[in-house]
């Protein structure tokens, strides 16, 4: 059953969007790992799901519903979010906190009933803080408030429960004895639960599935060990790593070695000639393998453009929707200049973007190695009366690689 | 299932405090300007025998006690009581919203608006008629001031929400310092006497003006004790437990300043009051908003009348200068004593 789904979803504040086109699945009893260096809209991903943060485009579905459309309490009722830290203005004490969390099910003129304290009892069973039940919280240490925070957040009885870093603050023995804790509840309660982590050997340990997030997009999604690769690592952390397995529970931990600086001057240089979508997965694939990656000629709101600019791939951009400059392409022929392989993808050819298949030939001219990706037939995406197709034809003729998906592009470069 | 320990407690800190009240109000009554002392059970025959329907059964008293009592003791004991109330409950929710044992009714400057509206009124001749309607206007709009200030992308920062309740006070109270300034000295010890509060002429009329507003002020603030509670957790911690925020805020800040603004227009500002009275309690009740409102309520209504008779023996010292003369020593008893217990 589909807990959480998300949608094309964008969000940000003041207009800025620092969440982009998110898509995610969260099924019931999953245990999901949100991990990405900082800023890259982790935590904002979360506050969108409870609805603290309004998105601005797409949806996200709790349970099948709009949560736009959703009442806060009946939010409330569905997902529990437990923060990185929580200062209590007051000095209450730990029950009453824990009883705070029953607020979404009293009615505005009613008191709390025989199950509210009946569920509170057993948040505090379940997270076994039992002896700080009548402590003031002013008294309690940070794992201790954390706990009392969790208990909080399990007399909700939420069947999705959001982790925003909520282990960050503690030694590592707590956190481990909280993360346990809420595995526990996962498998023998059945809850759902969305973990944003800092520590990736934690989110390892006990995520199944983990979403990998770069500057407002998901990079990446799956297993652990999918994901935790040292390509997404350099990627997105900018750090060398060796990804190793645990011995014992052949869970994943990480060894960082080094941060680089300029990654990008890591291994061989690789131009890709793209446009229209076309280029969007090959030249994630190509980062990801650690090549130097650079691309052009792309107009501005082009998807390959939003992905490269993402990717942090030197581009070279045109004004929107307008033809190629002769700037522009003296710009492109130098970043073919500087690359070993030319990479042209199968994009739609006209008028305006000719210059772009002639500059393949340039770089043939210049010896470079040339592939070209083509899973659609040229006579089929030329939209310039033959002329595209025969520039096609004669490249291939004069030595251009012509392969038929994109694995076969990254097997030959390998 | 076991039942939480402190349940059983806050109704009877409830009728004790009720009790102590209803005391005060009849211990205030048998107190008044030098010389005119009144016995305590006079005191209570003469307002038992006042009450409707009661009269016939008993003896008829008479004489200038009656009126003393009836006319001029009791009105302003029982605007004490509410005025002692309204101040205690606003200045509870306003620490409920501003998450501070610091912040006061008057952190909207509904004091200092207040103010310069009773020195515009004295300075203008208008009458004392006039005076509270002015105060109470000029009080609602300084405070609709500062939240419109407060404000940011629709937003009700309480940070920005303070700093516009600073500067916005420093206005008022330059404006009116000014009038102060300008008015010759009779005009100008109305104003200032203003400024200090007092009881001093209370009709009954201004207490039933006060009190529909105070009842109403303090059904939408206890109505909102949850609320209150949860916002302690930080308001993004609020909204994931189902509370509207924003909304709660607007409402709670409108209630704490009526009820603020409607006292003082009447009585002048009494400081102190707002401030102390909820931080006191919170020391014994705990934080609970449930319990806090209305011990809360009863202490300062408690506190306003014992203020307001040691005013009155006393020849009519400012009561604005009494609450604080006597409540600062027992406020910093409160806090020695629980130093190290509750944390503040």
């Amino acid at each position: 059953m589909v807990k959480l789904e998300i949608k094309n979803m964008y969000a940000g504040y003041d207009r800025k969007h620092v969440l982009k086109d998110i898509n995610m699945k969260v099924n019931q009893g999953d245990f999901l790992g949100i991990i990405g260096p900082n800023g890259c809209g982790k935590s904002t991903l979360i506050r969108a799901i409870t609805g603290v943060v309004d998105y601005i485009r797409g949806d996200i579905l709790l349970d099948g519903i709009s949560v736009r459309e959703m009442r806060r309490k009946d939010i409330a009722k569905r997902a529990a979010v437990v923060p990185q830290n929580t200062f209590i203005g007051f000095p209450f004490t730990v029950w009453e906190v824990v009883l705070m969390g029953r607020n979404p099910y009293i009615g505005r003129f009613e008191s709390l009933k025989e199950e509210d304290y009946e569920l509170a009892h057993r948040a505090i069973n379940i997270t076994g803080i039992e002896k700080l039940k009548d402590r003031r919280v002013n008294t309690l240490s940070g794992g201790e408030l954390q706990r009392v925070v969790i208990a909080r957040a399990v007399a909700q009885d939420p069947e999705l429960l959001l982790l925003d870093e909520a282990t960050a603050h503690l030694d590592i023995g707590h956190k481990i004895e909280v993360m346990d804790m809420i595995k526990k509840m996962n498998r023998e309660e059945d809850v759902t639960v969305v973990s944003v982590h800092h520590n990736l050997d934690i989110a390892a340990r006990y995520c199944d599935r983990l979403i990998l997030m770069d500057k407002g997009r998901i990079r990446t999604m799956g297993e652990p060990e999918k994901v935790l690769t040292p390509g997404h690592l350099r990627a997105v952390y900018g750090i060398e790593a060796e990804v190793h397995e645990n011995p014992r529970d052949g869970t994943l931990y990480i060894s960082p070695i080094e941060r680089k600086e300029i990654y990008r001057t890591f291994g061989k240089r690789v131009h890709v000639i793209c446009g229209g979508g076309t280029g969007g997965k090959l030249l994630t694939a190509l980062v990801d393998e650690g090549y130097g990656v650079s691309a052009g000629v792309l107009n501005i709101m082009d998807t390959d453009l939003e992905r490269a600019e993402f990717l942090d791939v030197d581009v070279v951009a045109e004004a929107p929707f307008s033809h190629v400059s002769r700037e522009r392409q003296r710009d492109n022929i130098r970043k073919i200049e500087e690359a070993e392989t030319v990479i042209l993808t199968d994009f739609p050819v006209g008028p305006g973007n000719l210059s772009n298949l002639t500059d393949g030939m340039k770089a043939l001219d210049m010896g470079k190695r040339v592939i070209m990706l083509d899973r659609t037939g040229m006579e089929n995406r030329d939209h310039t009366g033959g002329e595209a197709t025969a520039i096609h034809r004669q490249m291939c003729e004069r030595g251009a690689i012509s392969v038929p998906s994109l694995k076969a592009v990254t097997d030959m470069l390998g | 299932m076991m039942k939480p320990s402190f349940r059983k407690r806050p109704v009877s800190t409830f009728v004790l405090l009720s009790l102590l009240l209803l005391v005060t109000v009849f211990a205030s009554a048998m107190v008044g300007s030098p010389g005119v002392d009144i016995s305590f059970t006079r005191v209570i025959g003469i307002i038992i025998s006042g009450l409707p329907g009661v009269g016939k059964m008993l003896p008829e008293y008479s004489g200038s006690h009656v009126i003393i009592i009836r006319e001029m003791r009791l009105p302003r004991i029982l605007l004490g009581v509410v005025a002692g109330i309204a101040l205690s409950v606003s200045g509870t929710s306003m620490q409920g919203i501003f998450k501070n044992p610091m912040a006061s009714p008057f952190i909207l400057g509904v004091s200092a608006g207040a103010a310069f509206g009773a020195a515009a009124s004295i300075v203008l001749g208008l009458g004392i008629y006039v005076l509270p309607v002015v105060a109470f206007a000029s009080a609602m709009g300084t405070a609709l001031l500062v939240f419109a200030l407060g404000r940011i992308h629709g937003k009700t920062d309480v940070a920005t929400l303070l700093l516009a309740g600073l500067a916005v006070n420093f206005l008022m109270q330059s404006l009116t310092a000014y009038l102060i300034y300008l008015s010759p000295p009779e005009k100008r010890t109305s104003i200032i006497f203003w400024m200090w509060g007092s009881f001093n002429g209370t009709i009954w009329r201004d207490f039933w003006v006060v009190l529909p507003v105070v009842v109403a002020g303090i059904f939408v603030v206890y109505v909102f004790y949850r609320e209150l509670n949860v916002l302690q957790l930080g308001d993004e911690s609020a909204l994931h437990l189902g509370v509207e925020v924003e909304k709660t805020k607007l409402i709670l800040l409108a209630a704490s300043s009526l009820l603020a603004a409607v006292v003082v227009s009447f009585t002048g500002i009494i400081g102190f009051v707002g401030l102390i009275i909820p931080h006191a309690t919170r020391i014994i009740t705990g934080p609970d908003h449930k319990k806090l409102i209305p011990a809360a309520a009863l202490t300062g209504g408690i506190f306003m009348v014992l203020c307001d008779t040691i005013s009155r023996a006393s020849g009519e010292i400012p009561i604005g200068i009494i609450t604080g003369l006597f409540g600062a020593p027992f406020f910093i008893y409160l806090l020695l004593r629980s130093r190290g217990k509750t944390g503040w």
